[in-house]
C-alpha cells in the first residue's frame, strides 16, 4: 500500500472536489450553524480555526474507523445496514439542536414566555434556554471533537462512495487487517480532502458572524431552523 | 445515442432494413428491463439485476457487445447527473459466453433525488449512456 497507488490520489480528489460541490451544499450549513450558533463567530483565527480542527478531525475519526471496518469485511451494504438506524438518530438529533439554536436566536421563546400560557410557555422556554446553555456551556475543544464524530454518522450519499470503494478495495485485499488499514486509509484521505471547503465555509462563517448576527439575524436563525427541519425529516423518511 | 428495449430492436431489424442506429422507440427503463445503446459500429446491452433496481443493494451488471471486438475488461461508471457523488466504478470482467459482467453498489442520496445514469467506454468505439431511476 503505497500514498502514490492511484486508488487513494483519486479518493482523496473526489473529497477535495466533492467538499466543493457536494459537501458545501449538504453539510455546509450544519458547519455554518455551529459556527454560529456555538458562538465561534468572533472573527478571530484563534479561537475558530482549532475549533474548526477539532470538528473536522471528530468527522474523520468516524470516517475512518467506518472505511476500516468496510475494508476488513469487504461489505458496504451490510455495514451501513447494521448502522443505518444510528445515521438517521444522529440526523434527527443534530436536527433537533439546530431548530433548538435557531429559534432561541429568534428570541420567540421570551416573546412566548411574556404572552402565551403562563403554565407551558415558561416550561417551553426554560427547556430551551437549558439546552442552549448547555450548548453553550460545553464549547470545549473536547465536546468539538465529540460533535464531530457524532455529525461523521450523517448518511450522505458521496460518502457512501467512498465507502463503496474502501469495501471494494478490502475485498482484494489478502487479510483483513490490509483491509481494515487500507479501508481506513482511504476514508482518512477522503475526509481530508474534504476539509478545505468545509473549512472554508466555517472561516467565512467566524469572519461574518457578527455582521450576519447584527444585519441578518432573524433570516441567520430561520435558515438553520428550517435546516434542522429537513434534518428530522430526511431521519424519518430514511 | 439513445437506449432502447431489445425486443423493439429486434422488431426494427426485423422489419426494416434500416440500420439499427434509425431504430426509433421509447426511452427504455434499465431499471425494468435489459436495453441496448448504440454507438460507432457496435451494439451495447446492459442488464442490470435483481429488478426494479434499489440503492444501497448489491447490483449484478451484465454488457454484451455486438459488432466490435473486445479485449480486456470494461469500465462502467455510475454516477449522478447534476449532483457529484465521487467516483464509482464497476470493472465488468469478460465471461466464457463473451458477456462482461461485475458487481457494484448504487448508493442512496439523502435528498431523495434518484435519476442515475450509468456510462459504458467501448474502447475504440465510443462510449453509451442510460440513465435509469433508482428504488430507495
Amino acid at each position: 500500500m503505497s500514498i502514490t497507488d492511484s486508488v487513494y490520489l483519486l479518493i482523496f480528489g473526489s473529497g477535495l472536489l466533492g467538499g466543493f460541490g457536494h459537501c458545501s451544499g449538504m453539510c455546509g450549513p450544519v458547519v455554518a450553524a455551529y459556527t454560529l450558533g456555538l458562538g465561534l463567530g468572533s472573527g478571530d483565527v484563534k479561537t475558530y480555526a482549532p475549533a474548526q480542527a477539532l470538528y473536522h478531525a471528530g468527522r474523520i475519526t468516524t470516517y475512518g474507523i467506518l472505511g476500516g471496518i468496510m475494508g476488513m469485511t469487504g461489505s458496504f451494504a451490510g455495514v451501513v445496514e447494521s448502522i443505518e438506524r444510528f445515521q438517521n438518530m444522529t440526523l434527527a438529533v443534530v436536527g433537533m439542536l439546530m431548530i433548538v439554536l435557531g429559534l432561541a436566536a429568534t428570541g420567540w421563546f421570551s416573546l412566548l414566555k411574556g404572552r402565551a400560557s403562563r403554565k407551558i410557555a415558561p416550561v417551553v422556554s426554560g427547556f430551551v434556554s437549558r439546552v442552549v446553555r448547555f450548548i453553550a456551556a460545553t464549547h470545549t475543544r473536547g465536546s468539538l471533537y465529540v460533535m464531530g464524530i457524532a455529525t461523521g454518522f450523517i448518511p450522505c450519499g458521496l460518502l457512501y462512495t467512498a465507502y463503496i470503494a474502501a469495501a471494494g478495495t478490502g475485498a482484494k485485499a489478502g487479510r483483513p487487517v490490509e483491509g481494515f488499514l487500507s479501508g481506513m486509509f482511504m476514508l482518512v484521505l477522503f475526509g481530508l480532502g474534504t476539509v478545505p471547503a468545509l473549512f472554508l465555509i466555517g472561516h467565512l462563517t467566524a469572519r461574518k458572524g457578527a455582521w450576519i448576527r447584527k444585519r441578518m439575524s432573524m433570516v441567520a436563525s430561520l435558515f438553520m431552523t428550517a435546516v434542522g427541519a429537513i434534518f428530522i425529516y430526511r431521519a424519518f423518511q430514511g | 445515442m439513445r437506449t432502447i428495449p431489445i425486443s423493439t430492436l429486434m422488431l426494427c431489424v426485423m422489419l426494416s432494413s434500416a440500420s439499427a442506429t434509425t431504430a426509433k422507440s421509447a426511452a427504455c427503463d434499465v431499471s425494468r428491463e435489459a436495453c441496448v445503446a448504440l454507438t460507432d459500429h457496435a451494439i451495447v446491452s446492459l442488464d442490470i439485476s435483481p429488478k426494479p433496481v434499489r440503492a444501497m443493494k448489491e447490483l449484478f451488471f451484465s454488457v454484451t457487445v455486438k459488432g466490435a471486438r473486445i479485449r480486456g475488461p470494461l469500465l462502467l461508471m455510475l454516477f449522478m447527473p447534476g449532483m457529484y457523488m465521487g467516483r464509482n466504478e464497476v470493472e465488468l470482467k469478460q465471461a466464457p459466453d463473451g458477456s462482461f459482467t461485475g458487481r457494484g453498489i448504487i448508493p442512496r442520496c439523502p435528498t431523495g433525488k434518484n435519476l442515475w445514469q450509468a456510462d459504458i467506454a467501448i474502447p475504440d468505439h465510443g462510449s453509451v449512456s442510460y440513465r435509469f431511476y433508482v428504488n430507495y
